[in-house]
Order: C-alpha cells, then sequence, then structure tokens
C-alpha cells in the first residue's frame, strides 16, 4: 500500500471525490481512476465499460472496476457522450495498476466543459487524500 | 486516530435467504448513501445453502458443473461482490455490514483489513491461530481457508462484506473450487478443533470486535423492526 506521500497525483488532470480524473484533449475528455484507486483496489482483473454513444450526466455510474476482493462503480467526472472506449482493458485490465494516468476507460464529448472547472486539481485532490 | 465513537447498529437477521438478504442490503447501502440511514449498520446472518459468484466470476471454477449442484438443491446465484464463486449454508457466520467508507474517510485496503482482523479474533476466541495470505484475501489455518471476503461499493458505501465457517457442512465447497482456487481446502473453527465454536457464542462475541474495530458504539436492532423499516439508533448524550 502506498503512503498519501507517495501517489502520484500529475497536476495536468483534474480529479473527482469517487477518485476518477479528467483529462482535456481537444474538445474530448479522457477518463480514468486515479493512483489512490488502483492501489486501494489491488489486481484490477475485469473493467466493465460502457457502449460508445452512451450519454451520462455528471456522477452518473458508467462502468465499473472489479477487483479480487471488490466490485466498485465507476462515475462520470463531466457529462457528455462516450465516443471511445478502451478496448486494451479488456484483455489487460492490470493496465489500470500499471499505468493509472496513461489508461484512459473512456473518451467523452463533454455537454458542459465548464464542469471541468469544478473538478479538484491536484492540490485539492491531495487535500481530500489528506483528510 | 479516531475520536469518539460513532453511534452505529447491530442487527441480527438470523437464518434468512441470501436474494431476501441481498436486496435488504441494497435497499439498505442506497438509503445509507442517501442519508436515511444516518449511521453504519452490520447485519449478522445465516444463509439456507447457495452458491454465489461475483458477477465476472468464471462458471470454470463450479466444479461439478451447475446441473450437478441444482440436484443437489442449491443455487448458483451472480451477485455484483468481487470475488469467484462461494458457497453459504447454516453454520457459517455472515456479516454485512453497510458501511459509508467514504464518510469514514476508510480506503478499501484498511477496510479489507479490519475484516480480516474481525474473523482473526473471533478465531483467536476459540483458540484457532488463524493468519491472513498475501495471495488470497480472507483468513487461514495453515492452507485451508476459514473465512472469506468479498465487497461491493457505490457511491463510498460498501456492503458485502465476510463469510467465516463456524461449524457449516463443508462438504458443499468440495463440489466447487471456492474463490477460484484449485487445490486449497476449506476448513471451520469446529474442524480446527476450536473450543466453544458455537454460532451463538460467536454472535455474542461479534458486537465487541466491531466496537473496538470499528470504533463505534453499538445499539441492537430488532430483525422486526428493522424490517418494518424503524432504522434509528439513538443518539450520543
Amino acid at each position: 500500500m502506498k503512503e498519501i506521500e507517495e501517489l502520484k497525483l500529475p497536476d495536468d488532470i483534474r480529479y473527482t471525490d469517487d477518485h476518477e480524473w479528467a483529462k482535456i484533449t481537444g474538445d474530448t475528455v479522457l477518463v480514468g481512476v486515479s493512483d489512490y484507486a488502483q492501489d486501494q483496489m489491488g489486481d484490477v482483473v475485469f473493467v466493465e465499460l460502457p457502449a460508445i454513444g452512451d450519454t451520462f450526466a455528471k456522477g452518473d455510474e458508467f462502468g465499473t472496476l472489479e477487483s479480487v476482493k471488490a466490485v466498485s462503480e465507476l462515475y462520470m467526472p463531466m457529462s457528455g457522450e462516450v465516443i471511445a472506449v478502451n478496448t486494451a482493458l479488456a484483455d489487460s485490465p492490470e493496465l489500470i495498476n500499471q499505468q493509472p494516468y496513461a489508461t484512459w476507460i473512456v473518451e467523452i464529448k463533454p455537454s458542459d466543459p465548464s464542469e471541468y472547472g469544478q473538478l479538484h486539481d491536484a492540490a485539492s485532490y491531495l487535500q481530500l487524500l489528506k483528510g | 486516530m479516531i475520536a469518539s465513537p460513532s453511534p452505529a447498529a447491530c442487527c441480527d437477521l438470523g437464518l434468512m435467504a441470501y436474494p431476501a438478504a441481498h436486496a435488504l442490503q441494497v435497499e439498505l447501502a442506497a438509503r445509507r448513501r442517501q442519508g436515511a440511514l444516518g449511521h453504519d449498520l452490520f447485519l449478522c446472518v445465516e444463509h439456507p445453502p447457495v452458491y454465489t459468484l461475483g458477477r465476472h466470476g468464471s462458471r470454470a471454477h463450479l466444479g461439478e458443473g451447475e446441473d450437478f449442484l441444482r440436484e443437489r438443491g442449491i443455487a448458483v446465484m451472480v451477485v455484483e461482490r468481487g470475488g469467484e464463486i462461494t458457497y453459504h449454508g447454516p453454520g457459517q457466520l455472515v456479516v454485512y455490514p453497510i458501511l459509508d467508507l467514504r464518510r469514514r474517510r476508510l480506503g478499501l485496503r484498511d477496510y479489507v483489513y479490519l475484516l480480516e482482523e474481525l474473523m482473526l479474533r473471533l478465531a483467536a476466541d476459540c483458540g484457532i491461530a488463524a493468519r491472513r495470505d498475501p495471495r488470497n484475501h480472507g483468513v487461514w489455518v495453515g492452507d485451508s481457508k476459514l473465512g472469506s471476503i468479498g465487497i461491493a461499493i457505490r457511491h463510498g458505501v460498501a456492503f458485502h462484506g465476510l463469510a467465516l465457517n463456524v461449524d457449516p457442512d463443508l462438504e458443499p465447497f468440495s463440489w466447487i473450487n471456492p474463490c477460484g482456487l484449485t487445490g486449497i481446502g476449506m476448513t471451520s473453527l469446529a474442524r480446527e478443533g476450536g473450543h466453544d465454536c458455537t454460532m451463538a457464542r460467536l454472535k455474542a462475541l461479534l458486537p465487541r470486535h466491531l466496537a473496538d474495530l470499528f470504533a463505534v458504539d453499538l445499539h441492537f436492532l430488532g430483525r422486526d423492526r428493522l424490517l418494518a423499516g424503524h432504522l434509528s439508533v439513538p443518539n450520543q448524550p
């Protein structure tokens, strides 16, 4: 288990209370889970993905992460439409553990880009983790 | 680390069929999230015989096969917890904490550790030195599994939980590959020669360990009151 000081928290992405991250790439947003989330889950053995074209509101469940000890739901950091899912996760769910920030889960086209600014920045997310 | 104990409730559901207990926990977890259930709640239950399979658990671990199991009158249910197939039956102490991990600022790893600790302490109460195993969650005696863990989390609220073998019929475990592991045995407190390892005694010991490990001021909620929707416990003075 990592100490909070050991967690990688890049400052070019934003974070949710539920430990997802969001990264702006042009006019789309990539979504994954934080180093803290993968560390807590332990070895991820399955990632349940939404369908391309699904639309969700901010906070909606869009999938699940399953490890040997728990199933945890994934929630949308922003409202929008799923335009791509990371199909590599079907065969290699361990990518979530190995490279939590290089491994996006879904790519969305946000319906309200201003929601990005409401997410935690790295400093604010760190405060959340420290309690 | 934790200041004053928070109020929480414990309810002994007695013997309850898996589907009914499952529906109850899902509902209670939703109420905990919405705030209608204002405190954490520990459900304690025994199930009639049933096999449960994590949602993406492999049916390859059904071992003897689903038809064989059905012929013996034991259904296989797919549920949303993590983990592979397991068996529940009378003589097994099942604890389902409906616990707001986020409010407690309790990470999943620490939570799993506490559930394992709870089972280790109950085993110790019966004179059994069980241990953790880094290869697989749960608690073990030698290479045999004594208790299992499987958790689901929705919006920071955990449900499902642990199953500790007190004195169940262990044969139904031999018809599957429990937890997806081949070549391991299942054991129970009774088989390991535990003293006074009756369900009644373990249920009586449980609240003290819950109070210690989870830093809660535990109130008892009757099954009938719970099922009637009366969820409140007295507030702290």
